[in-house]
């Protein structure tokens, strides 16, 4: 039984990792139809600047601040650097190709990956960098017989707050329909008034802001981080955002828990080897069923 | 003001149907491409080039071959597909499984590897086909990625697992075999060479329009009678078999495969090949191999950057030329760029000499793809709604809706906005299936039949917001009409055999005639979305007289024309009345259903509130509130 | 009108196909195809190629096997280099794959090259090998172990100055077995070429052990190469409880896993293999390092002959620490090993150069004496058992 509750402590925590990265994908593919290759690696650029803070800062963040202080300040730097990035990616790659249409999108947005993951690697040099233990806290808490550092507890929490903040927004406030409005249907919506720039700075802002904070935890937590550690996190997260179904951001938060749930299930109780061929599987299933992902809504096309 | 009429007269005679001036004249486009034959024929001859040139070469040849089996999933059909590795994978393990099992010579698995990975793709897609676009994308990453897997994982100790299968051989002809770089060099383009030209024979053949129907709109393609299921799953077995012999081509000059080979990111790149080179463009999927090969290549000496170039190039080239190095080009090709043998230079000599079509009711239908003739209908009917009823969650669209449509006649329904009309005739069409009722059409009960069947059956619709084709030209549109009674398939397309090119002219004089009697024959090889609005749903009516339907169903085909296109329409409509169309018209010009029809059904909320002569309608009190609401006491 | 030109591309390209294929070849597929016309480099140097992974994976190793080879190069040439001419290196990137290795192999046989030092990753070696081979030129590896390199086919001209796999898994056994004393051992791999490989040898050289009943595997599986969190592997690890966990794969995962283990408080004894113990892998696992074994030929480090004293003393001098890893020192004693051979051959010639490699056996390199077995196979290299202590640093465990 303290196993079962261990691996699905483990696959909470990887699955709240996939949630995140899987919001920020959400919010781009549901409001601009856009598979966005590029997040991944936004994720990685994110680890990568809050590891440059703390390296260039240092002992000074961390006397000054204190490890949690020094962390808070890693996730800040990476939230606003990505959240610029995200801005800049746009305007270069995607805006001028909007009008060619969704494939072309997809070209450009691979293009965008790899200048990203290489241009970290011509940055940092293409050896994995390391998240000094230093920067992180060393406590944990014991219930018996399952071990759970207070780090991993932090980041749960914050994940979850994060993905609980975004629901809100998404789901409860105007701002929010705005957005649900623009991820129906984008022409409507500006004729309806809503300013299409804020539309991109939401979902090209705070998305990849987001995924770049869910980075600096994953140097915080996994502690090794590479300039080709994205395009894996890019893959589960599309895959996360497909079962919660399109354009429905909590469903894609959903989608992230279940699947860091199910990969550690099937790690722990079938076999590492064929995980990933099970999980696949079972998305295939899962859309046979539910032509529109688990939480899509089924409509109708009118003729 | 004067410049300003100049360039309005410009923009119109644009869209009257002029094609745009073209860049180069023809001839430099034919010396380029002789001279690129050339060049490709003698490079292993060239002074300069080594062996290592020659590899390039070979790698780009093999780029290209898979480039092409993607193109037909992609390009042609516009599917999604990011995992097409897998079925070079498949092609490859084959070859490399079933040469050291059974010992079969490497030629004789290249037809082998083609047929099991199309066999595979087949199973595969099968389940799946039906799904919309981005998430068909997902899926065929996962096959990718699971076919992978279990190659790596080694099931039964057949595949070697990550260790991979060595030892391949090299393929053998007896007289000779195949091993110098150069040798293989001309191997694959040869390959190359005889799988463009059955790629060109499907392109302009009837299959290869149906692939571009169901690209530009599903649901017109169905309604076109085009099995848009069968035809997707042809691209991805046919795709699939191309690209097996990609994979077996591949391990017979590596002579080692291992699962990493056939990677997601092997995917991705395919992708970009077909998008660099242009959707559906055969040349341009062979820009695009050379370009992936050729510019990392050139960048090798850059080492860690070269990566960042290319991604860098792909969004540059995506910013500005989205449409691909070699786009496929529609327009201004007359219809020379149908393919068809034999046409007479002269198209309207063509039109000249097209037969008049049978009458409605004479085409011989595929009665076995048809239920029985079981119901007597009442006489002179043609058509018969009974008690349809089709919710829509708690809304009930059409509540126990009964319609009779008699033979020869018009009959109009007519109805409130929101009412249901176009509903109940996506049911007659096939679109919905009604929770309660059935439609019997001439003694047949067609309620549970597909879309594309009922069109054999002889109904033919068109669409309130219209439904074109609209990247192909207005003939192409149009010849969509015969295609449900054509019965050559992809065989003698690919083979050209003389039934199929009768087949072909026979359709494309069949859509002549159509397209000139709705007075659109100006505009023949003119892109459908060129056209201004009131010649588009003509153009829709041509097409659906041109699937030689028994009953013409026809929703709002009066909406958005002035009143001179309006009185042009009805009269057009009088003239198919006369030779022998049934129709039923959803309509909201009283004028049009005063004027031509003979029998009046009103529709309100999904019911029934009235029906007779129009006469009758007009000064019906409840039709009248229905319209109007009721008189203020 | 295009159909037209296809179809007479076809033609011609059938016509040209006939005629290379009938002049060129036989019916056998072992003969090898009419050799290179290709201007052989200059005569004043002696130009040896370098095959290395500059970019992908494992770019950590190409760069320092490249660091390696040129100081090597240095201290040849500055001794008078080889038969009185300089010896020149020329690098091309391979990128840590199969793929990009055919070509970067290709390319070296374009420039005429006839020797060729090559190269780190046995999947990765593989297709160069045969390239090479098929063309005649000598070609030593040095970050390849698979067994099957050397003993699945008869590659005349292939070499490796690093060990092979059943070596290191021998010695596992025998370190697990009798210094360890375990008796629930989990076996741990990536799935991949290699770590599969090592697991499976393991697994058989143990089998004696099992027989007698002394010994059981409790555990053998794979991870996914290229994640992040392990948790639910070692979670699983935790519950099976074994004695020893043998992880047999690379020190990118390796490192993860180590650390995670340690964090959820997994205390077994933790057994690394030859490609674990680098720069790399101490900085991710931080002190979760401390108290792990691993397996491994000699460390640049532990080296003992006057010859390693001499070149560590140069590299250290040129970057500032020791080369981070043993491969890449192979790579210089690839490079040693082949200047000898065609100082004693007195020509480039690669079937001399290839002949006096297998006999010679007074070469003397960094890593020893360099000698080679029939197939190849570097003779006599010694495998040890080694231990991060308390202070992170490795010291010799075993034997002494």
């Amino acid at each position: 039984m303290d196993t079962l509750i261990q691996q699905l402590i483990n696959g909470l925590t990887i699955g709240s990792f996939y949630a995140l990265v899987a919001l920020g994908y959400s919010m781009v593919y549901g409001v601009m139809k856009l598979i966005n290759f590029a997040h991944g690696d936004l994720f990685t650029l994110g680890s990568y600047i809050g590891y440059t803070v703390l390296v260039v800062g240092a002992s000074w963040v961390t006397a000054t601040f204190g490890i949690w202080g020094g962390m808070a300040i890693a996730l800040v730097a990476a939230m606003i650097g990505i959240g610029v990035a995200g801005l800049v990616m746009e305007r270069i790659a995607y805006r001028p190709v909007y009008k060619a249409g969704r494939l072309p999108l997809v070209v450009s947005a691979l293009g965008m990956s790899f200048v990203i993951s290489q241009g970290i690697m011509a940055i940092w040099g293409p050896n994995p960098q390391a998240y000094l233990s230093g920067w992180t806290p060393k406590d944990f808490l014991q219930f018996g017989n399952i071990r759970v550092p207070v780090l991993q507890i932090a980041i749960l929490v914050l994940a979850l707050g994060l993905m609980a903040l975004i629901y809100w927004l998404v789901e409860r406030t105007t701002f929010g329909a705005a957005i649900r409005a623009a991820a129906q249907d984008r022409d409507t919506a500006t004729l309806m008034g809503i300013n299409f720039n804020l539309i991109i700075f939401f979902v090209f802002a705070l998305g990849p802001a987001l995924g770049g904070m869910a980075g600096v935890m994953q140097g915080l937590k996994y502690t090794r981080i590479s300039f080709n550690m994205g395009w894996l996190y890019g893959l589960k997260a599309f895959t996360a955002t497909i079962l919660g179904g399109i354009g429905n951001i909590p469903g894609a938060m959903i989608g992230g828990l279940l699947l860091g749930v199910m990969e550690a299930l099937f790690e722990g109780y079938v076999s590492g080897a064929w995980k990933d061929v099970f999980i696949f599987l079972i998305l295939i299933l899962v859309l046979i069923w539910r032509p529109t992902g688990l939480f899509g809504e089924k409509t109708a096309e009118k003729v | 003001m004067a410049d300003l009429t100049s360039k309005l007269t410009q923009r119109i005679s644009k869209t009257q149907g002029q094609s745009p001036q073209r860049k180069f004249p023809r001839a430099t486009g034919l010396v380029l491409l002789v001279a690129a034959v050339i060049l490709l024929g003698a490079f292993p001859l060239l002074p300069f080039v080594n062996n290592y040139l020659i590899d390039v070469g070979f790698i780009v040849g093999i780029y290209a071959l898979l480039g092409l089996s993607l193109n037909i999933v992609l390009g042609e059909v516009g599917l999604f597909d990011l995992g097409h590795m897998a079925f070079c994978a498949i092609g490859a393990y084959t070859t490399g499984i079933l040469f050291h099992q059974l010992h079969l010579p490497i030629v004789i698995l290249l037809p082998i590897s083609a047929i099991v990975a199309g066999g595979f793709a087949y199973l595969v897609t099968s389940p799946v086909i039906h799904l919309r676009g981005d998430y068909l994308c997902i899926v065929t990453i996962g096959i990718g990625e699971i076919v992978r897997l279990v190659l790596q994982n080694n099931p039964g100790g057949l595949t070697n697992g990550p260790n991979g299968i060595g030892n391949i051989g090299n393929p053998d002809f007896g007289l000779f075999s195949i091993q110098s770089p150069a040798q293989f060099y001309y191997y694959i383009w040869i390959v190359i060479g005889l799988v463009i030209i059955g790629l060109i024979n499907l392109q302009k053949s009837r299959v290869g329009r149906a692939w571009n129907y169901i690209r530009e709109d599903e649901i017109a393609a169905k309604a076109n009678g085009i099995d848009v299921r069968s035809f997707k799953l042809l691209a991805f077995v046919l795709g699939a078999a191309i690209a097996g012999i990609a994979g077996n081509i591949y391990a017979s000059k590596y002579m080692f495969i291992e699962p990493n080979n056939f990677s997601f990111m092997e995917s991705a790149l395919l992708f970009c090949i077909v998008l660099l080179g242009g959707l559906g463009s055969i040349p341009g999927s062979l820009l695009g191999a050379a370009v992936i090969v050729i510019f990392p290549e050139i960048f090798r000496q850059f080492a860690s950057y070269r990566l960042l170039f290319f991604g860098a190039a792909l969004i540059v080239m995506m910013i500005f030329r989205p449409g691909g190095l070699w786009p496929r080009r529609r327009e201004g090709l007359g219809f020379a760029g149908l393919g068809i043998a034999k046409l007479p230079r002269d198209e309207n000599a063509l039109l000249a000499e097209a037969p008049v079509p049978p009458r409605p009711g004479t085409v011989p239908l595929k009665t076995y793809r048809l239920p029985p003739v079981t119901v007597a209908m009442s006489e002179g009917l043609t058509l018969e709604t009974k008690a349809i009823t089709l919710k829509f969650g708690g809304l009930v669209a059409v509540s126990n809706f009964d319609m009779s449509v008699a033979t020869g006649k018009i009959t109009s329904l007519i109805g409130p906005n929101g009412a249901g009309k176009t509903t109940l005739f996506n049911v007659i069409t096939g679109i919905y299936r009604p929770n309660k009722g059935k439609v019997v059409f001439q003694g047949r009960d067609i309620t549970k039949l597909k879309p594309h069947t009922i069109i054999g059956a002889g109904i033919a619709r068109t669409f309130q917001n219209i439904r074109l084709f609209p990247s192909l030209t207005c003939i192409e549109n149009v010849m969509s009409g015969p295609h449900c009674h054509a019965r050559e398939g992809t065989w003698p397309a690919v083979f050209r055999t003389p039934a199929q090119a009768r087949e072909e002219r026979r359709i494309v004089e069949l859509a002549s005639y159509r397209l000139n009697q709705v007075g659109l024959w100006a505009f023949r090889n003119e892109l459908a979305k060129n056209l201004p609005y009131g010649k588009q749903r003509l153009l829709e009516l041509a097409r659906a007289l041109a699937t030689s339907p028994s009953l013409l169903i026809l929703d709002e085909p009066s909406s958005g024309l002035n009143d001179k296109e309006t009185e042009d329409l009805m009269a057009m409509l009088q003239v198919f009345l006369g030779e022998g169309f049934t129709m039923l018209l959803i309509e909201h010009d009283m004028n049009v259903v005063m004027g031509i029809s003979d029998w009046v059904t009103v529709m309100d909320m999904g019911s029934k509130i009235a029906e007779g002569p129009p006469q009758e309608i007009y000064n019906n009190p409840l039709v009248i509130e229905a319209y109007l609401g009721k008189e203020e006491d | 009108m295009r159909k037209v030109f296809v179809s007479l591309f076809v033609a011609i390209l059938s016509l040209m196909l006939l005629l290379t294929g009938c002049g060129g070849g036989t019916t056998t597929p072992t003969t090898p195809p009419p050799t290179e016309t290709t201007p052989p480099p200059p005569a004043e140097k002696i130009v040896i190629g370098l095959q290395a992974p500059i970019t992908g994976d494992f770019s950590a190793e190409g760069q320092w096997a490249k660091q390696c080879v040129e100081v090597a190069q240095d201290l040849i040439n500055k001794a008078g280099g080889v038969l009185g001419k300089q010896v020149e290196i020329v690098v091309v990137d391979d990128g840590s794959n199969a793929k990009d290795s055919a070509t970067a192999a290709q390319k070296m046989i374009s420039q005429g090259l006839k020797e060729v030092i090559a190269s780190y990753g046995s999947s990765v070696t593989r297709p160069a090998a045969d390239l090479y081979d098929k063309n005649k030129v000598v070609s030593v590896g040095y970050g390849c172990t698979a067994v099957s390199l050397t003993m699945e086919t008869q590659r005349p001209y292939f070499f490796r100055t690093a060990g092979r796999d059943d070596t290191q898994s021998e010695f596992f056994a025998k370190f697990a077995v009798e210094k360890l004393g375990a008796k629930k051992i989990a076996i741990m791999h990536d799935n991949q070429d290699y770590g599969k490989g090592v697991a499976d040898d393991a697994k058989k050289f143990l089998q004696p052990s099992i027989d007698a009943g002394t010994t059981e595997i409790v555990y053998f599986d794979a991870i996914t190469k290229g994640q992040s969190d392990y948790s639910a592997a070692i979670t699983k690890l935790k519950e099976i409880a074994p004695d020893l966990w043998f992880f047999t794969a690379y020190y990118n995962e390796a490192a993860l896993l180590i650390k995670q283990a340690r964090e959820m408080g997994f205390d077994v004894t933790f057994v690394g293999n030859n490609s674990v113990p680098t720069p790399d892998f101490e900085k991710v696992a931080g002190d979760a390092i401390k108290g792990t074994y691993m397996l491994n030929e000699p460390m640049p480090q532990f080296l003992t002959f006057p010859e390693s004293k001499t070149f560590m003393d140069a590299y250290k001098a040129k970057y500032n620490e020791l080369p981070g890893s043993i491969w890449a020192v192979y790579a210089a004693d690839a490079l040693n090993a082949l200047c000898a051979a065609i100082t004693k051959a007195g020509t480039t010639d690669p079937d001399k150069v290839a002949a006096t490699m297998r006999t010679m056996t007074d070469a003397k390199g960094i890593t020893g004496p360099l000698m080679f077995t029939d197939r190849g196979d570097r003779k006599n290299i010694p495998y040890y058992a080694y231990l991060y202590n308390n202070d992170g640093k490795l010291e010799l465990f075993w034997p002494k």
